[in-house]
């Protein structure tokens, strides 16, 4: 009996841990969550192109990166950098505002590792992602 | 010096001079370091039956960083010569098969020489080297005729260029290189070389150049430990992308300093920038620390739209600064000395800054700014006009105290529209690596007509005036001290507990009260087109949060103003309010006797939102929070009721209603 009560106890810890985080809803949707997204779907149309050409990456923490500049022409690298720098904004406000949409602005963490997750099986083959710190090629 | 570190000869023959053979080698001997000699072959001497030839052959020459195999010296009796090293190492670098041929080789006991020379590698360059035996003074130039640039990169050691800096991949050199010294170092360097489309780019591509066309001299001598140099740089066209600017050609530069171990000098340089002006600068690099030690520059009339485009936007990365366009032209002094900047002398004239987003704009700045480090100093900024938020600025003159980096203004004015915004105690400083502002302000009567016509409202009547204690921003958040006040629509709106957090970023969180007393409907429903209604009305919205300046939160509350005033209600209002909660409710009053009266009387008006989650619930009233919900209660003849049925509604859909009733789409369906 008491070997039972023990397993409910551990089993109900369990469930209350994973609730923890399984709790954050990665959907929700506030205006300001709204805006950060328009203003991600308006910038993909153009970071499509140097994700596919290997030019920028996804990495494992939620961001992306330019890992081969040699794949823009002279004229476009800053302005790839520019756009990889306002996607890594974006990315970290979007972090933010769903850990504060869920109430919980400690979670930011946890929903960037989900995310970064997410962006990485998301991605269409040919894109660079980073896994364990190395570079490889979907 | 031990006899084993040169190698040995032993035989010789042919016609050459043996003393200055002998001389030639026992001299070097005294400068090789450390070679150590491995095989030492002399081999020989094919007479032929016309010429005399000397032929010599040294096996191995090795040393630290240095080693030489199979080397082979021929001397026709042509005054020619050849020289041919099978395997050659330089630190680790490898050159395999090198051959050297001298059209003129002259051998006497004062010196050697090597006219002519040219090398199997390098197909266009042509070389020519002459050392004398007394002085041990050597001179090697080289012309070079569209050399590859790759070529000639893979003969540099590995450690040259310094610092990583990438070699030329592309693109070919002509000119002349010449460097000459005595046995313990070089002590003069001259260069004129022509670059024809050079390119070279680093692994990570963020340093690289395609397609560069220019000229590029350089002359240097040593004194001693230091280095006297000149040069002279006409970049004629071409890109380069050095992260993270990004520079066209038709840039020039001439300059002139000394280089000893520890610093770079640069005591005078003139820069061309294309489209912006020209630059004075003198400068010391502090070698060991990699870093600029001491500057001053000068600039005058410089065109503030290419300068700040090409040299200063690429890094700011993110804030209201990056996205904006500057104007004008400017003389500036900059002094630079123990990492700070000391001075600054900016005379601006015509000068204007404003954003892509449209949200500031300064435009016709002249002044004169003398800013020191270490002393007080007061200027005069006048400006033509300007604009925020849409709303335009007209001209003003303001005087700043500065102060290290601190800027105040204890009084100014600026004036919008008819108006004027008054400033009091405007504070700019710089705290840690954030700028922090704050200052007091009041607005006085700015006609509310023109107002919402430039801010792209729709019209609307009244004035607007407030007065703000303190508005300060510490980095992150604006936060206003004290309540504004606006008077509109013959009523008051107060605003407080204003916070904007991330003014600056993508989506910035204002949070805040409104409380609105005694708004006249009359003048309200008359600017949005929703029928007319007669009385006054208060509302009040209550933890308020936009996000990019869309609700996310309110709990908001509209009911009757206390007091005696007519109330009337226009039939066609009635039906845009019973069209907020649904087509349905609209129907039912057309169906009803009620759509004879072009007017009805009524008691009270309430209606509440409490918006959470994309979500208002609402209720009227009596307050009460299920069933149906009195949002109208009527009163006197003829008096009608509008009730609300459903209470929870997404707030877009009540917002597409919204826009469908006060743009006027709604068609009275009278059946």
């Amino acid at each position: 009996m008491r070997a039972l009560i023990k397993f409910f106890i551990a089993l109900f810890a369990l469930t209350a841990a994973l609730n923890a985080f399984a709790a954050a809803d990665l959907e929700v949707n506030t205006p300001g969550i709204n805006a950060i997204k328009q203003s991600m779907q308006a910038r993909h149309a153009q970071l499509a192109a140097h994700y596919s050409s290997g030019a920028v990456g996804l990495t494992a923490d939620g961001m992306i990166a330019l890992r081969d500049a040699g794949a823009v022409p002279l004229a476009q690298r800053q302005a790839v950098n520019a756009l990889v720098a306002a996607e890594n904004n974006d990315r970290n406000a979007l972090y933010a505002e769903i850990a504060n949409a869920n109430g919980h602005p400690e979670w930011q963490g946890e929903i960037r590792s989900t995310f970064a997750q997410r962006w990485i099986q998301r991605a269409q083959s040919g894109w660079w992602v980073q896994s364990g710190g190395a570079w490889k090629q979907k | 010096m031990s006899r084993s570190c040169f190698p040995q000869y032993s035989v010789f023959t042919g016609t050459a001079p043996i003393s200055s053979l002998e001389r030639f080698i026992n001299h070097s001997r005294k400068y090789c370091v450390r070679l150590v000699r491995r095989t030492l072959l002399v081999l020989l001497l094919p007479f032929t039956a016309n010429a005399t030839e000397l032929s010599l052959s040294i096996a191995d020459v090795v040393a630290p960083d240095f080693s030489a195999r199979g080397i082979t010296l021929l001397l026709p009796a042509s005054g020619s010569a050849d020289l041919r090293i099978t395997e050659l190492h330089v630190q680790r670098r490898s050159l395999l098969d090198v051959r050297i041929h001298c059209a003129a080789f002259a051998l006497s006991t004062a010196s050697v020489s090597c006219h002519g020379g040219s090398l199997a590698q390098l197909p266009g360059m042509l070389v020519q080297f002459d050392y004398r035996f007394d002085t041990a003074s050597w001179q090697v130039s080289a012309q070079l005729r569209n050399v590859p640039g790759k070529q000639l990169a893979s003969l540099l050691p590995p450690d040259m260029p310094p610092a990583n800096l990438p070699l030329p991949g592309q693109g070919a050199l002509t000119g002349t290189l010449r460097v000459s010294g005595n046995a313990s170092a070089v002590d003069a360097f001259d260069a004129d070389m022509q670059l024809t489309d050079i390119g070279f780019s680093d692994a990570s591509g963020l340093h690289a150049a395609e397609k560069l066309h220019g000229t590029v001299k350089l002359a240097a001598t040593r004194k001693a430990a230091l280095w006297a140099w000149q040069g002279h740089i006409a970049w004629q066209s071409g890109e380069i992308f050095w992260q993270p600017l990004y520079l066209r050609g038709g840039h020039r530069i001439s300059a002139s300093g000394s280089l000893d171990g520890a610093s770079l000098k640069v005591e005078q340089a003139v820069v061309d920038l294309p489209e912006t002006g020209r630059v004075q600068f003198s400068a010391l690099w502090d070698m060991k620390q990699g870093a600029l030690a001491e500057c001053a520059a000068h600039g005058s009339d410089l065109a503030l739209e290419k300068l700040f485009t090409d040299y200063a936007k690429p890094f700011l990365d993110k804030g209201a600064l990056a996205e904006s366009h500057v104007y004008g032209h400017a003389d500036a002094d900059w002094q630079y000395r123990n990492g700070a900047t000391q001075s600054l002398r900016l005379v601006l004239r015509d000068a204007g800054i404003a954003d892509e987003g449209q949200r500031f704009a300064l435009l016709g700045v002249n002044s004169e700014i003398d800013w020191q480090a270490d002393a007080p100093r007061s200027a005069s900024i006048a400006f033509a006009g300007g604009a925020l938020l849409g709303v335009p600025l007209g001209a003003g003159q303001w005087a700043v105290q500065m102060r290290s980096m601190d800027f105040s203004v204890a009084q100014a004015a600026l004036p919008i529209l008819d108006g004027k915004l008054e400033l009091r105690d405007f504070r700019l400083h710089r705290e840690g690596a954030a700028w922090q502002w704050q200052f007091g302000a009041s607005l006085s009567r700015v006609s509310m007509e023109q107002f919402s016509q430039a801010a792209g409202w729709p019209k609307m009547l009244g004035s607007l005036a407030w007065r703000i204690p303190k508005v300060s921003y510490d980095g992150n958040e604006i936060n206003i001290d004290g309540a504004l006040l606006f008077n509109v629509f013959d009523g008051t709106v107060v605003a407080t507990q204003l916070k904007l957090v991330n003014p600056f970023g993508r989506a910035p969180r204002l949070s805040g009260n409104l409380n609105m007393r005694e708004l006249d409907l009359d003048l309200l429903t008359h600017t949005f087109s929703f029928g007319n209604m007669q009385g006054r009305i208060d509302a009040d919205v209550n933890n308020l949060e936009l996000q990019d300046w869309q609700p996310a939160r309110f709990d908001a509350r509209i009911f009757s103003s206390a007091g005696n005033y007519p109330r009337k209600i226009s039939q066609k209002a009635v039906q845009n309010i019973s069209a907020l909660g649904g087509a349905g409710a609209v129907a039912a009053i057309q169906r009803s006797y009620l759509r004879f009266f072009e007017n009805f009387g009524y008691e009270r008006i309430g209606w509440s939102c409490v918006l959470r989650s994309s979500v208002c619930t609402m209720g009227g009233v009596d307050g009460g929070d299920s069933g149906a919900y009195t949002i109208i209660k009527g009163g006197g003849i003829p008096a009608i009721t509008v009730m609300g049925y459903n209470r929870n509604v997404s707030w877009n859909e009540l917002i597409t209603r919204l826009k469908r009733v006060t743009q006027g789409n709604m068609q009275a369906i009278v059946k």
